[in-house]
């Protein structure tokens, strides 16, 4: 069965370099035949690719310990589900994982805009061929999944962190969403290369940007979580190179979904666009790399992965094929109109992007100064959370205050008198909530009081659009004010389910701030009947209890909860011991106070155990506020995103006005 | 225009960015044999040697010593004195990385990540 899965790869790697250089060349010389015949290799590819997939699922799924890979990462007391989430465990199957993926968003994207973009296709198959060649190389002469061995009596096992549902979803949509940002990086090269650098291929690519975004920011949201109830340290995120590789390529992709609107309206940063595409995609690269590569805690490991220098070869590789690309065509790409005021929609783009790239190269300048500092003073600086904590507030409270004026200011230019009329109501909705907030004693933390106060302010401006927008609709004669704020939203899907996605990022920022600024933690020791308290909580210990399973043991610290004198239940916090593996995980239990969106959360820090009995248990406690609304969040986030990706007919048609009779924008 | 504001913000970033890498905030990152003629703040990545002693919770502390994971100054050894909430995968023999306040002769560890040996597994002490 190896052999047909390396059959499978070393087909798939040739129908993609085929696809690179034939179709390169069939676009330069403008062969249609090659040109169809390349898109052709690209599409069968992906069934190569899920062939391949398919031999390493049924390896897992039959324990065939003869693979290296499956004995490495699966076990024959692994449950169900895990045994095939562990495809994803390791670096080889992770790398099939981007293959399959690649090949069928990247075929998608090509089969979908057939019509829409003649002239620039024949360019974006060679580039999703050549970004494929890569990975495809990696898989057949680096790093196979199906290296063979005598088969060991039983395997590795899959770590136990792992073995939870949310690592079940969140690596694969991760993957999405760095595969998916190759797709418009594809056509914005394809559109270099071609030399028709009108908006058309920022609609073609439009929708799959979204969709790569959307599963980019959920996946890091679902990996919070994930941290959250199982790495059991307290926190949800903690600006871990990993966790830093995810944000930096959703950061500069959400600065590019807002500054190709300014491109599309009024043809303005082009370069920057194309810039910010190539960013997004090497940040997405690189992304897959950190994740990888082992550059993981400790810098030492860096160079000793045999991929990590593959990847910095490649992004090296993208980085100046894209910027030579664009040094290129810069004649073309030169904007005809100019800004014409500082207090301009365009300029509010402007000023968001400003700060979400200022924050994207913060992030990364903190991910690679143990690299950079090593280089250059010869000795490895590390900087943490508090480095990163003062960029967010830094940056992101701005952010948080230009969202709501953005959608507030008009094109081209606003009077500052009628900037001042729209932004009253917010800004005393916000004065408001400020004032409330300090009487109930959220001064305590500044940065905690202005992420609120600004909350509430995008907030207020968010209702103030969807109100403004309805009475206009109302009053043009709709029927009700239901069907009036529906055709609103309706007709307008990307504004609205934009501001839906607002909603969400404010929804976001009250719960960072909640969670982190305004939380109480306490580690005690409790011997049975020990009780203590914090924030109108009392927690008593009553016991301890064990509990055998198939693949591990669990124990327990039994803990009785009343708020404010009346019983909330029974929780349990502990620890497992999985035998395979040979590891414990922290096992934490987490009580919701859905009303107040707030968490209290136990650590069953450490247990003393002497003669086989539990002695005594050190319990570590935290109460979260509003820490729920960022699980909320992620909800309203996808619902906005499902609004602005839901096809809509009326623009179709438009669109298909615009560019189907040939070539319209002849390019100078 | 654009052109101005932008070279304001990237010359106030940098400015920023310098200030905070060089002045606080970030911490020298070191083998166990480099530690020699440090103080203060730092972190050390390097592995466990046993015995671990000790409690973590209690006044003494968990106790254990750490070398280099490789090179040609393996016989240093630092000993190493933590208090906080043991990670899950700490032992003898892991390679961790831990963040303390080095006296001089032993590190004050507030903090241990352990970094699993054979594959990915992002462990949070």
């Amino acid at each position: 069965m190896q052999d047909l899965g390396r059959a499978a790869l070393v087909l798939a790697f040739g129908l993609v370099v085929y696809a690179a250089v034939g179709g390169g060349l069939g676009a330069y010389t403008r062969r249609r035949r090659l040109v169809a015949s390349a898109r052709n290799a690209l599409f069968t590819s992906f069934g190569a690719t899920a062939v391949a997939s398919i031999v390493l699922l049924n390896a897992f799924r039959t324990r065939d310990f003869s693979f290296a890979y499956v004995a490495e990462h699966s076990s024959k007391a692994l449950p169900f589900p895990y045994v095939y989430t562990a495809f994803w465990g390791g670096q080889e199957g992770s790398l099939l994982l981007w293959l399959l993926v690649l090949t069928a968003v990247g075929s998608a994207a090509i089969a979908f805009n057939r019509r829409l973009t003649t002239e620039v296709l024949p360019w974006t198959v060679p580039v999703l061929g050549a970004v494929a060649s890569f990975f495809a190389l990696l898989l057949v002469f680096v790093a196979s999944p199906f290296a063979t061995q005598v088969a060991p009596a039983d395997g590795a096992g899959l770590n136990p962190s792992l073995q939870n549902p949310y690592m079940m979803i969140h690596p694969p949509l991760l993957y999405l969403g760095y595969v998916g940002l190759t797709i418009p990086f594809a056509f914005a090269a394809g559109a270099l290369l071609s030399g028709r650098f009108d908006e058309r291929w920022i609609v073609a690519t439009r929708r799959w940007t979204i969709l790569a975004w959307t599963a980019l920011g959920i996946g890091i949201l679902l990996g919070a979580k994930w941290a959250y109830e199982e790495v059991g340290w307290g926190g949800y995120y903690a600006w871990d190179p990993v966790e830093n590789a995810a944000l930096m390529p959703w950061l500069a992709a959400t600065a590019y979904l807002h500054s190709v609107m300014v491109q599309e309206k009024k043809n303005m940063l082009r370069v920057w666009n194309a810039t910010l595409v190539t960013g997004a995609f090497c940040l997405s690269i690189f992304g897959t790399f950190l994740t990888r590569s082992g550059l993981i805690n400790s810098i030492h490991s860096f160079a000793q992965s045999p991929i990590g220098a593959w990847f910095l070869g490649f992004i090296a590789l993208a980085a100046t094929f894209s910027t030579v690309l664009i040094i290129w065509r810069l004649p073309l790409l030169r904007a005809r109109t100019k800004l014409e005021s500082l207090a301009s929609r365009e300029a509010a783009f402007l000023y968001n992007n400003l700060l979400l790239v200022a924050f994207t190269l913060t992030v990364l300048w903190g991910v690679a100064f143990p690299l950079l500092s090593d280089a250059v003073r010869g000795e490895a600086v590390t900087v943490g959370p508090p480095y990163y904590d003062f960029f967010l507030k830094v940056f992101g409270l701005p952010l948080l205050l230009l969202m709501g004026i953005g959608p507030l200011v008009a094109w081209r230019r606003t009077s500052l008198r009628a900037l001042g009329e729209t932004v009253l109501g917010p800004a005393l909705a916000a004065l408001g909530v400020g004032v409330i907030l300090i009487a109930l004693g959220a001064g305590s933390s500044t940065a905690g009081l202005l992420a609120y106060t600004f909350s509430a302010f995008a907030l207020a401006a968010i209702v103030l659009e969807f109100a403004r927008g309805t009475r206009a609709r109302k009053a043009l004669g709709a029927s009700s004010w239901w069907s009036a704020f529906s055709g609103l939203v309706a007709r307008n899907r990307r504004r609205y389910g934009g501001y839906v996605v607002h909603a969400a990022v404010v929804l976001l920022a009250i719960g960072v701030a909640g969670s982190s600024a305004y939380g109480a933690t306490k580690i005690q020791r409790f011997r049975p009947g020990d009780s203590m308290k914090i924030r109108g909580y009392t927690l008593t210990y009553l016991n301890s209890v064990e509990r055998h399973s198939a693949n591990h043991d669990e124990l327990r610290a039994r803990i009785a909860v009343t708020e404010n004198g009346k019983s909330v239940g029974t929780i349990m916090a502990g620890k497992n011991r999985y035998f395979a593996e040979d590891q414990t995980s922290n096992e934490v239990a987490i009580k919701h106070d859905w009303l107040r969106a707030q968490d209290l959360f136990v650590i069953g820090d450490e247990f003393k155990i002497r003669k086989h009995a539990v002695t005594a248990v050190y319990l570590k406690v935290l109460v979260k506020p509003l820490v729920n609304l960022i699980w909320l969040a992620g909800f309203v986030f996808l619902l906005g995103s499902v609004i602005t990706l839901w096809p809509d007919a009326r623009e179709q048609r438009r669109l298909a006005a615009r560019t189907e009779p040939g070539p319209v924008a002849v390019t100078p | 225009m654009r052109l101005v504001i932008a070279l304001s913000v990237a010359a106030a970033l940098a400015v920023f960015l310098l200030y905070t890498s060089f002045a606080g905030g970030a911490t020298p990152s070191l083998k166990p044999s480099q530690l020699a003629g440090h103080r203060g703040k730092l972190s050390v990545s390097g592995y466990v040697l046993g015995p671990v002693r000790g409690d973590p919770h209690a006044a003494g502390g968990l106790r254990f010593k750490l070398r280099d994971i490789d090179g040609p100054h393996q016989s240093v050894r630092v000993p190493v004195v933590f208090h906080g909430s043991e990670p899950d995968l700490f032992r003898a023999g892991r390679h961790v990385y831990v963040v303390g306040t080095y006296n001089g002769a032993s590190l004050a560890a507030t903090s241990i990540t352990t970094k699993c040996p054979s594959k990915y597994a992002p462990a949070k002490s």
